[in-house]
């Protein structure tokens, strides 16, 4: 089993390697060290903390991007052009199949994720800034994050359209961010019954915001250390919650 | 060696549309050793039985059966198993090659196997001068070819191909046609579907007929040809200074030919028309 999902895992990062997606991700790069020159020469006091911001927010909107858009045709696009076909009439199960596509398109975020903050701390380095520990719990957390919402696109792709799951995941990660923000609006709270259908979304869907670590790195504030392990662990948890699931309905599903 | 039995697949997308009956109560057995031609017109239920065969999709109700004595399990009928989609569409960004590797490793083949695998049989299907280019630049009847290779790089002993010669030019149909031949002299069984009678024909020694998802006949093609024609003969002849040509069932031969000579009639030729498995599918239809 292991060999077989390590074969198609290897086989899916380099299908899309070679599919130049890394190549955007080095345009990204280009352009992140462009704005944070720019930005740099506009700003007085702290062009660290520019940088970082910068760096941090292209990051994470590449690798939600690619998650979203890669991650959407990961298992639809092989049901639909036939070549999961050629897989799994082989002796390789559904389980496999699926695992060793997750873990391809995982290994690009990742590769997205290292170029970029290669590139992100290098800016915040010679512009200044020190060390925190605060920045690689933050890359981690983008990389978790990005990971779920692989996982929810591409279990979305299986159970309706390409862009209805697109939309919905992009909606599903907005709402994950502004949950516990909506939950203290003063509208929430007079309203009892929304603050019970609030908190039912979000025992279901997952919190994004337990991820954002930004604010308190870029304003060096500290976060205790069981804060971040309950945040990576929930995550952690969700997401593999979330594959259990996605097997569960591709090995339920036919494939036609 | 593997057995359909009474199986029922029925489609329904939604509350609002009546549901679909794709193949109903449908049963047959491929035998080991045969290469047997899966006939039938386009939607009549080829490709959703043989998507249920693999394990693609399940039927509603109805079962697959594999003999023991050839496959202790699913997975080892996978392993001895090579199956050829129907249009095929691989990894456009990886050569033939890479996608070779790829599949032949998924079928647990040591890279050396492979190579030895390729040099025996991208020659045969005429595709090794495309091997190291990206599959994108690939034509239609390419990916078929490279398609066919790559089910044949595990040496299985079951082939499946679902309309493996749709698409091609004359000249990729001999050629794959050819390859169809050596595989079966190779002594594998080779199930195929198509919707050409011609092709059924010039390469399967069994054929099975459906039609709106039923069997309508399985046996050998020469059974088929003798049980369903009537044997005709083209008679020409001169009568009063013209010439005639009529075609007389076999059972009314010798009284015509008699009647003629009974006439003065000068018979120029008997010729006995051999029919076509195409002219009896029309017949069996």
């Amino acid at each position: 089993m292991w060999n077989n999902i390590s074969t198609i895992s290897y086989y899916t990062f380099k299908e899309i390697i070679k599919s130049k997606v890394l190549v955007n991700v080095l345009i990204l790069g280009l352009l992140q060290l462009l704005v944070t020159y720019i930005a740099y020469s506009f700003t007085y006091g702290e062009p660290s903390r520019v940088a970082l911001d910068f760096g941090i927010g292209t990051l994470n909107l590449s690798a939600i991007g690619i998650a979203i858009f890669m991650g959407v045709g990961l298992l639809s696009d092989e049901i639909e052009n036939r070549t999961v076909y050629m897989i799994i009439s082989r002796p390789v199960s559904r389980s496999s199949f699926i695992l060793g596509r997750l873990l391809g398109l995982l290994s690009i975020l990742i590769v997205n994720i290292v170029t970029l903050s290669v590139i992100s701390l290098f800016l915040y380095f010679i512009t200044g800034g020190d060390f925190q520990p605060l920045i690689l719990w933050t890359i981690f957390a983008t990389l978790l994050e990005s990971m779920i919402v692989l996982i929810i696109v591409s279990l979305l792709s299986m159970l309706t359209s390409k862009t209805l799951s697109v939309l919905l995941t992009i909606l599903i990660y907005i709402l994950g961010n502004a949950i516990d923000a909506a939950k203290l609006l003063e509208f929430v709270k007079i309203r009892p019954l929304l603050g019970h259908i609030l908190d039912a979304y979000h025992f279901l869907l997952p919190g994004f915001y337990k991820f954002n670590f930004k604010p308190y790195l870029l304003y060096k504030q500290n976060l205790s250390i069981e804060y971040l392990t309950t945040s990576i662990g929930y995550g952690l948890l969700y997401a593999i919650g979330l594959v259990f699931l996605s097997l569960y309905v591709f090995n339920k599903k036919d494939l036609d | 060696m593997i057995e359909f039995n009474n199986i029922k697949k029925v489609f329904k997308s939604d509350l609002l549309t009546q549901p679909f009956v794709a193949i109903d109560g449908l049963s047959f057995k491929i035998e080991k050793g045969s290469i047997t031609g899966y006939l039938g017109a386009n939607g009549a239920g080829k490709t959703t039985s043989l998507k249920i065969l693999m394990d693609f999709i399940r039927p509603t109700s109805g079962e697959v059966l594999l003999d023991t004595k050839y496959f202790k399990n699913k997975n080892d009928f996978f392993k001895k198993l090579g199956f050829l989609p129907e249009r095929p569409f691989f990894y456009p960004n990886l050569t033939g090659r890479e996608f070779c590797y790829y599949m032949g490793k998924l079928s647990g083949v040591s890279k050396s196997k492979i190579n030895e695998q390729v040099i025996k049989w991208a020659p045969k299907f005429a595709i090794e001068f495309a091997l190291d280019r990206e599959i994108k630049t690939y034509s239609k009847g390419m990916l078929q070819r490279v398609g066919f290779l790559v089910t044949l790089l595990h040496d299985p002993e079951i082939i499946i191909l679902d309309e493996p010669l749709s698409g091609l030019d004359p000249i990729g149909r001999k050629e794959l046609k050819d390859v169809i031949r050596l595989i079966r002299n190779e002594g594998k069984t080779i199930f195929f579907s198509s919707h050409i009678v011609q092709d059924v024909e010039e390469v399967c020694d069994s054929v099975i007929f459906i039609k709106s998802g039923k069997l309508v006949y399985q046996g050998s093609v020469d059974d088929i040809i003798s049980e369903n024609i009537v044997l005709e003969n083209k008679v020409s002849y001169e009568l009063d200074g013209q010439t005639h040509i009529e075609m007389i069932k076999e059972s009314e031969k010798m009284n015509f030919l008699n009647d003629l000579l009974a006439k003065n009639a000068n018979i120029i030729s008997v010729e006995k028309k051999n029919p076509t498995l195409e002219e009896v599918f029309y017949n069996v239809e």
